[in-house]
């Protein structure tokens, strides 16, 4: 990869990768520092509240500036058409992940008898990545030579869209 | 009290400058003027967007700082009084204003490497999604922004 092309792919990956770190650390609430505001100390790792409120933000911010990062730097070196094919896998598993898990909970929440394993997200996870494996061979050749580089906005979008549903709880109320 | 009141009206104030800032560019790109400028509306939209783009991304920052440093105070005083008057829904729109506000943030290293000059055709649609974008999380910031500051805001 030349150069002059190293910025756009660096900056590319960094925005994608970030959005699905992020959304990552924001479910699964893995900072890397910890915030508490009453006293204003600052924790490593995940802290519980101490005095007054925590908050992780921060945190997941810094988590995902790390991975992001590392990933950009890595794809800058990499053929456009590898970095091409790791987005598109990625954004089929995680297509595929949200689709298993949440028609998963939809027939538990449903079903007459207890089907505990429906719960399990490695479950839906390995699904998922077996389905996003067997679209990937079905996708026509000449999408994975070059980099869309419109995946700067496909990925963040749903991330947001992800970001929002976890949120949801706050409108039931 | 006045310290954060006043950090409050330079984060509004900041967020107004890159809301007018990012609509001129976006109003420009998306919808160029072909005609020479005559109206208003044609002459918001016939400025040359690539003007906009430092001062956008410093005005992004500026703002995104700001309103992190808010966050802090916002956390042990506004939020709890919401939570005790069960105003989830603006605790709710305020959480996704962190998740948005931090996804413009990282969308701007892609903004400016697609808006350098001289300005490349290979990246002229994705120019145009990320800036479309960017401009929708800015406004949707800023809405956000005054719902929340209208339930338990500056004062109260």
């Amino acid at each position: 990869m030349s150069v002059s092309k190293r910025i756009p792919v660096f900056a590319l990956v960094f925005g994608v990768g970030y959005a699905v770190i992020y959304v990552v650390c924001t479910e699964v609430n893995l900072p890397l520092i910890t915030y508490h505001p009453v006293t204003g100390d600052i924790g490593l790792l995940r802290q519980p509240a101490k005095t007054g409120p925590v908050m992780y933000w921060y945190g997941w911010m810094l988590t995902s500036l790390v991975g992001a990062v590392a990933l950009a730097a890595c794809a800058s070196f990499l053929p456009e058409g590898w970095v091409q094919r790791t987005i598109t896998f990625g954004c089929l598993l995680a297509a595929a992940y949200f689709t298993f898990y949440a028609v998963a909970l939809f027939v538990y929440d449903r079903a007459t008898v207890e089907l505990e394993f429906l719960q399990s997200r490695s479950l839906s996870l390995v699904a998922a990545a077996l389905t996003a494996a067997i679209l990937m061979f079905m996708t026509p050749r000449h999408w994975h030579k070059r980099l869309w580089y419109g995946w700067i906005w496909v990925v963040p979008a749903g991330a947001i869209g992800v970001l929002a549903y976890y949120l949801a709880p706050y409108f039931r109320q | 009290m006045i310290f954060w009141t006043t950090l409050l009206i330079l984060h509004g104030l900041l967020a107004l400058a890159l809301l007018g800032a990012i609509t001129h560019q976006t109003l420009a790109l998306w919808w160029p003027v072909s005609a020479p400028a005559g109206s208003f509306v044609a002459r918001f939209r016939a400025v040359p967007g690539v003007s906009y783009v430092g001062a956008i991304i410093v005005l992004y920052v500026l703002t995104f700082i700001l309103g992190a440093w808010i966050y802090t105070q916002y956390r042990f005083t506004a939020r709890l009084a919401l939570e005790q008057l069960r105003f989830f829904k603006t605790v709710g729109v305020f959480e996704l204003k962190e998740h948005l506000a931090t996804i413009g943030l990282i969308l701007l290293p892609a903004y400016w490497a697609y808006w350098r000059q001289p300005l490349s055709q290979e990246y002229a649609s994705a120019r145009r999604s990320v800036t479309l974008l960017l401009a929708l999380l800015v406004w949707s910031n800023f809405l956000i922004g005054h719902i929340v500051n209208n339930a338990r805001g500056m004062g109260s």
